[in-house]
């Protein structure tokens, strides 16, 4: 049974929303921290 | 019934050649959209504005979700570990999507209660079910590794406030023209409070579905390639036996655990609570004036919450190789130094402020994460989320400790915005003596004793 495709769309999901808020949180806080 | 009957659990068993490793995104599928109850503050001032009630009154609807979390969690664990997680995530997600709803009807007809009755209570059992739901399935998945994969779903809860934030900021800006998402004072109007509900209920309810349907169950006697029962019941306090819900609250090791998380989530929250105004305090010079804004307070909320979620992965995956207990004794113990040097050198710098309320916050989420790792060493997997769900109970009991201690100390010390270093040191030495009696519980916990051990038919049979 071949899982590549779901392991990679299931993964790819979590990456993606936790890239989001990972990377919104650290542009909020540089520019706080730098303005 | 027939539709509903593939989210019993006989149709979850996977079939040989599962990839255990689909499981995790399962979880935190559901653990990133529960998460969103750590980011209500985005509009929070929205609603006292809208409803033009109290900062408290507002304030209500969080504390009924996490009183209802760990509420719904004790009493539905065994529902939970009966039905099989994916049937209990799909509770989960109609109460979540539910709950946000119902509130979004509050709000558009000024009803203040439908929202306690939406988000609060609805909800509530939305988080205490979907908190619980995929546990005892990925101690089943990763008997090799426990700590790493409840670390990876739990993260997704810190994770879950890290998406949501920015996402209902940016969606309130698309309902409202005149909200700024930059500007942490701008207020949202009721349509766009209406819209933002709507929009999360819709939206993780299909995120939710997705982890619903990719969830499996290991069939009976399935172990990891290579797996070694002998070399895991060779680690101290780890056990093969099995104790039941029922029985695992009558052992004092459950009880001791009970403390050991109390104390741990009361002196994280100490911190989490009040962590914008602590940093502009701190840092309060004699003439009255912080040298840290209040848009770098925010940010600092931000760090902070990233911290939180590393360390419910990186804590809790390092528990798999040093232990549960001696995990804890580092969270606890190190915890203790931590708050002793924040009360003491913490004004000194901000870098070293920050640093040790990262650390702080890192074992506050690792905590949390490594706990039904520890609560399968002790108890074994048979009904570990039914236990686990009993457990949650202290952080409910930590979430109206925790800021009583702090704020019963600053309401003593003066006003806020006048407060300075000095008037938290009573409240932070409090938390090392919580610390300290955490960490006397935590080496308390001997293995539980074999009278409370299930027999072997009884796990079995229950198992199918």
């Amino acid at each position: 049974m071949n899982q590549t495709p779901r392991l990679v769309i299931s993964w790819l999901l979590v990456a993606v929303l936790l890239g989001y808020g990972v990377i919104e949180t650290l542009i909020t806080a540089v520019k706080i921290f730098t303005s | 019934m027939g539709i509903l009957s593939v989210l019993d659990r006989e149709h979850t068993v996977a079939p040989p050649g599962y990839s255990r490793w689909l499981i995790p995104p399962a979880a935190l599928a559901v653990h990133l959209c529960i998460g969103q109850a750590y980011a209500t503050s985005v509009y929070k001032t929205s609603l006292v504005k809208h409803f033009d009630a109290s900062q408290t009154a507002v304030g209500v609807v969080f504390s009924i979700a996490i009183v209802m979390l760990g509420l719904s969690a004790a009493v539905g664990g065994t529902w939970v570990e009966r039905n099989g997680p994916r049937k209990a995530m799909f509770v989960a997600a109609c109460f979540w999507a539910t709950g946000f709803l119902v509130g979004a009807l509050g709000i558009g007809t000024g009803q203040l209660w439908l929202v306690y009755l939406g988000y609060g209570v609805i909800g509530g059992i939305g988080l205490g079910i979907g908190y619980i739901s995929p546990v005892s399935t990925l101690i089943k998945w990763f008997p090799d590794r426990p700590g790493l994969a409840t670390g990876l779903a739990i993260m997704g809860f810190g994770g879950g406030a890290l998406v949501a934030s920015p996402l209902s900021r940016q969606l309130l800006s698309l309902y409202d023209s005149g909200y700024d998402p930059d500007v942490s004072t701008s207020i949202a109007g009721g349509g766009a409070l209406v819209g933002l509900f709507v929009t999360l209920g819709i939206g993780y309810f299909a995120v939710m579905m997705f982890g619903v349907f990719s969830i499996r169950v290991p069939a009976d006697g399935w172990v990891p390639d290579g797996f070694d029962a002998a070399a895991v019941k060779a680690k101290p306090l780890v056990t093969t036996a099995n104790v039941s819900a029922a029985n695992a609250i009558r052992t004092p090791q459950f009880w001791l655990l009970w403390v050991v998380l109390f104390c741990n989530v009361t002196a994280g929250i100490g911190i989490l609570e009040q962590a914008s105004p602590m940093i502009q305090d701190f840092f309060r010079g004699p003439d009255g004036k912080s040298t840290v804004a209040v848009a770098a307070a925010a940010g600092f909320v931000g760090l902070l919450s990233i911290f939180n979620m590393a360390g419910r992965f990186g804590w809790s995956t390092t528990s798999d190789v040093i232990g549960r207990k001696p995990i804890y004794a580092v969270y606890l113990g190190v915890g203790i130094i931590a708050y002793f040097l924040l009360a003491t050198v913490g004004h000194t710098s901000t870098a070293v402020f920050v640093l040790l309320a990262a650390v702080i916050i890192s074992f506050y989420g690792g905590g949390f994460a490594t706990v039904p790792a520890y609560l399968r060493d002790l108890f074994g997997g048979y009904q570990v989320g039914a236990i686990h769900g009993r457990l949650l109970t202290a952080w409910s009991a930590a979430g109206i400790a925790g800021p009583l201690i702090v704020n019963g100390f600053l309401d003593r010390e003066g006003k806020p915005g006048t407060l300075t270093a000095d008037a938290y040191r009573p409240a932070l030495f409090t938390m090392v003596g919580v610390l300290t009696v955490g960490f006397v519980a935590n080496l308390l916990i001997r293995s539980v004793a074999d009278r409370f051990h299930e027999s072997s038919e009884t796990t079995v049979e229950a198992s199918r």
